[in-house]
């Protein structure tokens, strides 16, 4: 096979001009150092990694450069990344785009991730791979910077939208690419839409809650290496219960995805350390709960059942939690009587509340632990009362977001690293922030989704991390929160496992959502029995498969 | 490539360019810039630009490299390895700075007139380019009398003594052969030396290209008609997969040589 060859000719040109004119010429000791040079820096294999001999001062894990490698030479440089949490994907993602750049395959290169790690992200592609990334700021960037971090939703917007849209990428990587799992979304139209040769998804988290997910992530990349929706539909969804094909899925799926797991990766990795607090409420916080359970209760399968239970979470948060939804709800307008004198009811109450046991509890555990701490809030009231709450106690904080901007982040993070004993955060700061520097977590309320809970842990328990981490669990005793705690948390060891089995069992559990399917058994049931039996179907059902996979462990 | 020699390539790239190593220590090189190269490594066209206004004395840099990291963080010193943007901006201006010679074999012809064959020589780098890629590093030459072809060019007048003027006594010939047609009679053997090469890359790149196409048919075939979308991922796969040879001459020049080259 014969290929037409595309010949540079600025050379010649050059040369015949000087040819003619009689100079000007090089010095010989230049025109044979160059020579050398080109001798010594030639690539004369398809294979192998050459990235390695440009970063001697990089610590590369033999599980990274085995990622790297992988993906280059197997996988066409079209992957998902999904190592656990804290393995090094950046890293991992690095050494990619570093390899294809000395290889010449890439020149134009895009890297979407969350508005918080993009500082972080082109820091660390310029210290640590000497790759020019530009954070992108100003409008011009996309077009006359080769290599550009920026947010995906920054990019999705225009004016900027367009003009990425026209770009033509060597390379896009996409870190958090979780979040791209449901392909009706913007976002997910939007990476559809960018022209792109090679691509990287980073995930700790391919598979959430449903098998559809990794359908229209590696869709993304290889259309059709799943076939097309309908079939895929037809040959992996539930009706196929027995999953015959789960083999075959498993296959295709991991000639595209990477995961590594900690234990895979023989590295000595520091201990996850687990307490368990319970906490008794006092008289009027108790009062106080009661008083929203009764409501609930008696409410039970009506259409505000789910708000209610919101408002009983609250409850096991803090009362500024509870005070803050039912303010919103005084101010709704078609708010009925009845409900009105409910939520009166219900403020009484709030105001008699004159402590926060967690609270107290908490400045107890960080005063004793004398050292970093994050806490993690689901709610902003909450958040908002620590923070004033620590400061009344002498213990300095710092507050964290998800709707933070950029360099407001950073500047946190910064805070929190030189200045704070404590950072506070809310569930949407818990993604792409990377404290290692901190090995101490209080868990203030906790998610109901394991998943979520296991991207908090991630922020401290990763590569780089040299002490053993701490995580303390809060729970209010006789409440739901503690109900949650043991069939979750404790039925499936969640906190001494790793994410890994984690999706396994996740995978297994296939069409159950376990933070929906809760919500529901909670809000809609007729009876507290109808509750009763439903949890304990999913217990049952989780610990089945945690028997399944014991079994499997002790059989290999 | 070791630390050594990157430190040898810097004492060669500066003293070709005239400028002065003030201090050879175990782990560094201390080089004054001339004006030229501080213009061109340094990046401070202010400065360059404000002085050339006010007419003040021209201070060029001095740098200091460092090959190890220094245990005293106070000396200011430049790391220098193999990944690092400044060695691979000295590599750029080396290859700037050194692609056209003209060099005459030294003859000692002790009074005698002496004839020099003209020689074209093109080192030329040839990139074989898929998802992959891979190189290949050609010297060649040709002799524009005879239209000798030989190899591995520069290692054979490295063999010789050189020089960039015409030593006494000797007189050049001129071409039979043109530079010009020198220069595509080199790259007719280029051609033949990439089409006796082992290209079954080719077949793999084209068996990579018809995979993909298949599945991405698959996943459109209830479409009725092309989409846009269809065309962008198609295009795509195309583009990721290509396979292409491209060549770009490095450097070369002019030899006028005394003897016949043989290897």
């Amino acid at each position: 096979m014969k290929l037409p060859i595309n010949y540079n000719t600025e050379w010649e040109e050059g040369f015949l001009k000087r040819f003619d004119e009689d100079g000007p010429w090089s010095s010989h000791e230049l025109f044979q150092l160059s020579y050398e040079i080109e001798k010594n820096t030639l690539i004369t294999e398809f294979e192998g990694l050459q990235s390695i001999k440009y970063l001697p001062h990089l610590t590369i894990y033999n599980h990274q450069l085995e990622v790297a490698r992988n993906v280059i030479e197997d996988m066409n440089g079209k992957a998902i990344l999904a190592d656990e949490v804290g393995l090094g994907k950046t890293i991992e993602a690095g050494l990619i785009l570093k390899e294809l750049m000395i290889r010449g395959l890439v020149k134009k290169a895009l890297i979407l991730v969350p508005a918080s790690l993009v500082s972080q992200w082109a820091f660390e592609l310029n210290q640590k791979f000497y790759i020019p990334a530009i954070p992108q700021k100003k409008e011009y960037v996309w077009e006359t910077c080769d290599v550009v971090v920026s947010s995906i939703d920054t990019a999705k917007r225009n004016p900027h939208k367009d003009i990425v849209l026209n770009q033509n990428y060597d390379l896009v990587i996409i870190d958090e690419a979780h979040k791209l799992k449901n392909a009706k979304t913007k976002n997910y139209e939007f990476v559809k839409l960018l022209k792109k040769k090679f691509c990287l998804l980073l995930t700790a988290t391919p598979v959430q809650n449903r098998i559809e997910e990794i359908f229209n992530l590696v869709s993304l990349l290889k259309p059709g290496h799943l076939g097309n929706e309908k079939r895929f539909g037809e040959k992996y969804e539930a009706k196929n219960r027995k999953f015959t094909n789960g083999e075959h899925l498993k296959k295709l799926v991991n000639s595209i995805m990477i995961r590594n797991r900690r234990a895979d990766t023989g590295m000595e990795w520091p201990k996850r350390v687990v307490h368990n607090i319970k906490i008794d409420f006092s008289k009027t916080e108790c009062e106080l709960y009661e008083a929203i359970r009764n409501v609930r209760t008696s409410e039970m399968g009506m259409s505000n059942a789910f708000t209610l239970l919101t408002l009983e979470r609250e409850a096991c948060s803090s009362r500024e939690a509870v005070y803050m939804t039912l303010k919103k709800w005084l101010q709704e307008e078609d708010i009925s009587i009845y409900r009105k004198s409910q939520i009166d009811f219900l403020m009484e109450k709030i105001h008699r509340v004159e402590k926060n046991s967690k609270a107290e509890k908490a400045v107890e555990i960080i005063k004793s632990i004398n050292d970093k701490v994050i806490i993690f809030t689901e709610y902003r009231a909450t958040q908002v009362y620590l923070q004033w709450y620590l400061k009344q106690n002498g213990i300095t904080s710092v507050p964290f977001r998800g709707g933070f901007k950029r360099g407001k982040k950073d500047w946190m993070k910064e805070l929190f690293k030189e200045r704070a004993q404590v950072l506070i955060a809310t569930e949407a700061g818990g993604e792409g922030i990377n404290l290692q520097f901190c090995s101490n977590m209080i868990n203030y309320d906790l998610p109901w989704n394991p998943m979520r809970l296991e991207q908090r842990i991630g922020r401290i328990h990763r590569l780089g991390q040299e002490n053993d981490v701490h995580i303390y669990n809060f729970s209010t005793k006789d409440t739901i929160e503690e109900q949650i705690l043991n069939l979750l948390y404790e039925k499936i060891h969640l906190f001494e496992r790793v994410v890994g089995e984690l999706d396994d069992i996740l995978e297994k559990i296939k069409k159950i959502n376990i933070e929906e399917y809760i919500t529901d058994a909670l809000s809609y049931s007729s009876s507290k029995k109808e509750v009763e039996l439903k949890m304990h179907h999913l217990t049952e059902l989780i610990s089945e498969i945690n028997e399944d996979e014991e079994e499997l462990d002790a059989a290999k | 490539m070791l630390q050594n020699d990157i430190r040898k390539i810097l004492e060669r790239f500066f003293l070709a360019n005239k400028c002065t190593i003030l201090n050879e220590g175990d782990n560094t090189l201390t080089v004054q810039l001339t004006i030229e190269m501080d213009k061109l490594l340094m990046n401070r066209p202010f400065y360059w630009h404000y002085l050339e206004k006010t007419g003040g004395t021209p201070q060029p840099q001095k740098v200091k490299f460092a090959f190890e990291q220094l245990e005293d963080q106070k000396i200011k010193a430049e790391q220098i390895h193999f990944g690092s943007p400044r060695l691979h901006q000295i590599f750029n201006s080396t290859r700037d700075l050194g692609s056209y010679v003209r060099l005459y074999e030294v003859v000692n012809s002790s009074g005698i007139r002496t004839s020099l064959h003209p020689w074209l020589n093109i080192n030329a780098k040839i990139e074989y380019k898929t998802n992959l890629s891979k190189q290949q590093l050609l010297s060649i030459g040709i002799n524009l009398i005879s239209g000798k072809i030989v190899f591995d060019f520069i290692d054979l007048v490295n063999r010789r003594n050189l020089t960039s003027k015409i030593p006494d006594y000797c007189f050049t010939l001129s071409p039979l052969i043109t530079p010009k047609s020198g220069i595509n009679r080199i790259r007719t053997v280029i051609e033949h030396v990439i089409n006796t090469n082992d290209n079954n890359w080719i077949n793999d790149a084209n068996n990579r290209i018809d995979h993909d196409l298949n599945l991405l048919n698959a996943f459109y075939e209830d479409e009725t008609e092309i989409t846009e979308e269809y065309t962008r991922e198609k295009e795509a796969i195309q583009e990721l997969f290509n396979p292409q040879i491209n060549v770009e001459p490095v450097n070369g020049g002019i030899f006028y040589l005394k003897s016949d080259l043989s290897a």
